[in-house]
């Protein structure tokens, strides 16, 4: 971290005036906003070229003019918006005030708080200013963000938070006893090695991500190739044999997409540091944009043990911490959260003891019922027959040929009896002293390990068939999204659906 | 950080399975008839007036929103019998909804997660007296568990009994048995 602009260290107490943004958050804002706007926009301007066709369109010169008039409306804007920022500590709330024509006040809570996190791009580290985020329990939605504030002045602020958070509300005089727990010495519970990191790239779920969004470039780049070189003659290239030319264009297709998942691996985990104290788990990483996140362990809700398919064969994969919140939002939105990279299995399973105390992942896991695999089996063989039915529809009988046909049909049976088994093989629970475990996937697979007082709300599903069987599925609604554990036998089910409710409602009552 | 990991016994739990559940307003089925019907004669209007080209397929598509007015005449009447099904209970730390004919569902959020209430009726729920009780918990992003067919009169006292075990006061629920 940059230390070249040493300026006193802000004590916690001063906080409690009002503080401004740094003065290079200014331009810091009209870069990051910037740099925001062309990430989301560029499969749009890029995408089937209708950048260049708008240029053409409008004209070069009006085009630069056009961007120079937005430009300065948008350093006027971040000027405005710098000179109405304003936040300031109240006992153990954070008052924010900001707006550019919508004066906004936010207040937070520090008991509300569940994770503090600070991002340093490139850019910002010349000044030693950082963004800092604080997310409260309502989840990602509820973030508030600090864009461009000094380093200290974002340490002194989660310090502050942080001090009066874990202080009893009767105890706000004691700020002493807090300082002292404050100093012990973190432990480093993981950091990650240069073959961990690599391995990391190929085997998460990045490389997909990447994937999909480069597929917006492909036909603007496969145009550009037929535009500006069409000397190289890429058919000369090609293995004669039409297998052989798919072959090698997949894998070249493979290898590119791994490699970038690497340097991904590399810009967003680059140095990674999990230290671990006072009750709080703090991340560090990031090549170019040095990231910190703290995690409080008692905000934490479900560790989740993820495993690709990839990372089963190199045995290899990442624990995800999720708090309240955060629900969804694919593989990208799975990045930004407080993630542990890189594990071999048996560090996964340390760092989960660590996380929940007594949760040593040794109880076998439990499988659902067969019936399970029939349904799945069932439903499969329908959908994929459906499928057969319109690529008949749509090329007619004599589209392919008889060989091929058949050879889809028969495999047809073979990939739904394939697809049914590893599902039914993934899905298994345990129970273990005061914690559930699920695991979930197909070829990758997901565990989730939480106590059982972290239950939100459960759900209890019987279909026709499964009442004639004696199975129920059950639905558990988690902090971080749902779970489901499908074609339980009806006693063990309701069993445990008992003994979570009753665990919630103990814990509530105690 | 502390935890407690406590021991329970298995028969002594008491059982969801075993709670007394109220069966909803009985006017939930046909004011959801009414509404899904609204949904299925736009739905049969589409297909009937939607302009196609082709004249082979014009001739069919009088069939074709006939067959749509029968897919909603069964949906319709499948509705208004998981309608009559449906029943809610209230325990001392939990609040159960019980939905679904040929699947059946129970749902039960414990009263510790429960973070606010919200009662919603639109213009044809109003219109039968009916309310929807929506409870949130803490970083959802919609409803976790949705009360739907209540009288007024009735989600105003369980909104109440919610309310209150929200403040920490406790209140019997044996009162707000119907």
């Amino acid at each position: 971290m940059s230390r070249q602009h040493d300026r006193s260290v802000p004590e916690a107490l001063s906080l409690q005036g009002w503080q401004r943004l740094s003065p290079w958050a200014i331009g810091l804002l009209l870069v990051t906003t910037s740099v925001s706007l062309v990430r989301q926009h560029m499969p749009l301007l890029a995408g089937a070229g209708a950048g260049l066709a708008m240029i053409e369109r409008v004209g070069l010169r009006e085009t630069a003019l056009g961007g120079l008039t937005l430009l300065l409306v948008a350093a006027l804007a971040s000027l405005l918006y710098y000179r109405r920022f304003r936040f300031r500590l109240d006992g153990d709330v954070l008052i924010i005030q900001k707006g550019l024509f919508e004066h906004r006040e936010f207040k937070v809570a520090a008991r509300h708080v569940q994770h503090i996190a600070v991002h340093q791009p490139a850019y910002m580290r010349p000044f030693g200013v950082v963004q800092w985020e604080v997310e409260t329990l309502a989840g990602e939605s509820s973030s508030i963000s600090l864009p461009g504030i000094h380093r200290e002045l974002a340490e002194a602020l989660g310090q502050g938070l942080k001090g009066r958070q874990e202080a009893p509300p009767d105890a706000e005089s004691s700020d002493e006893s807090v300082d002292a727990a404050n100093v012990r010495a973190p432990v480093i519970r993981f950091a990650i090695t240069p073959g961990a990191l690599i391995l990391h790239g190929l085997t998460s779920r990045s490389i997909y991500v990447i994937a999909a969004m480069l597929s917006p470039l492909a036909r603007p780049l496969e145009r550009w190739v037929h535009d500006h070189l069409p000397h190289l003659d890429l058919r000369g290239w090609l293995p004669p044999s039409p297998a052989l030319a798919i072959g090698a264009g997949v894998l070249a297709l493979v290898i590119l997409l791994a490699l970038l998942a690497v340097l991904a691996a590399w810009w967003r985990f680059h140095g990674y540091v999990l230290r671990e104290g006072d009750g709080r788990q703090v991340q560090a990483s990031g090549l170019f944009t040095r990231q910190e996140q703290a995690l409080t362990l008692s905000r934490l809700q479900v560790v989740e043990w993820v495993q690709t398919g990839l990372g089963r064969l190199l045995g290899r994969g990442y624990l995800i911490c999720h708090q309240f919140g955060a629900m969804g939002g694919g593989g990208a939105a799975e990045s930004r959260r407080f993630l542990v990279p890189g594990l071999a299995a048996n560090q996964g399973k340390e760092l989960t003891a660590t996380l929940w105390p007594g949760c040593r992942m040794e109880a076998p896991l439990a499988r659902v019922s067969r019936l399970y695999w029939r349904v799945v089996f069932l439903r499969l063989g329908v959908g994929l027959t459906a499928a057969l039915l319109l690529l008949v529809g749509l090329l007619g009988p004599a589209g392919l040929s008889p060989m091929l046909w058949g050879g889809m049909v028969a495999s047809l049976p073979l990939v739904a009896a394939g697809v049914a088994q590893l599902r039914w093989m993934a899905t298994g629970w345990a129970r273990e002293g005061a914690y559930l475990r699920i695991r979930q996937g197909l070829w990758g697979q997901r565990t989730s390990i939480f106590p059982l007082t972290h239950l939100i709300a459960i759900s209890v599903q019987w279909s026709w068939l499964q009442r004639r069987r004696g199975v129920v599925t059950l639905h558990l609604a988690l902090a971080n999204g749902g779970l489901t554990l499908p074609y339980l036998e009806e006693r063990e089910a309701l069993l445990l659906a008992n003994q979570l409710l009753a665990s919630v409602e103990a814990a509530q009552a105690a | 950080m502390s935890f407690t990991n406590l021991s329970l016994d298995p028969d002594d739990l008491p059982a969801l399975e075993h709670a007394p559940l109220t069966p909803v307003s009985r006017r939930l089925a046909p004011c959801q008839a009414l509404q899904r019907a609204g949904r299925w004669v736009f739905l049969v209007m589409l297909t009937g007036l939607f302009p196609v080209q082709h004249e082979e397929l014009a001739q069919w598509q009088s069939w074709a929103a006939a067959g749509v007015a029968g897919l909603g005449v069964v949906a319709i009447a499948l509705g208004w019998v998981e309608a009559r099904r449906r029943a809610y209970g209230l325990r001392e730390h939990d609040v159960l909804y019980r939905r679904g004919w040929l699947v059946q569902r129970t749902q039960v959020l414990p009263l510790a997660r429960l973070q606010h209430v919200e009662t919603l009726s639109n213009p044809v729920e109003r219109a039968f007296g009916l309310v929807r009780l929506a409870c949130f918990t803490a970083g959802g992003r919609g409803a976790d568990l949705m009360l739907e067919g209540l009288s007024a009169a009735r989600a105003e006292a369980v909104k109440q009994h919610l309310l209150a075990r929200l403040e920490g006061t406790t209140r019997q629920p044996e009162s707000l048995t119907p």
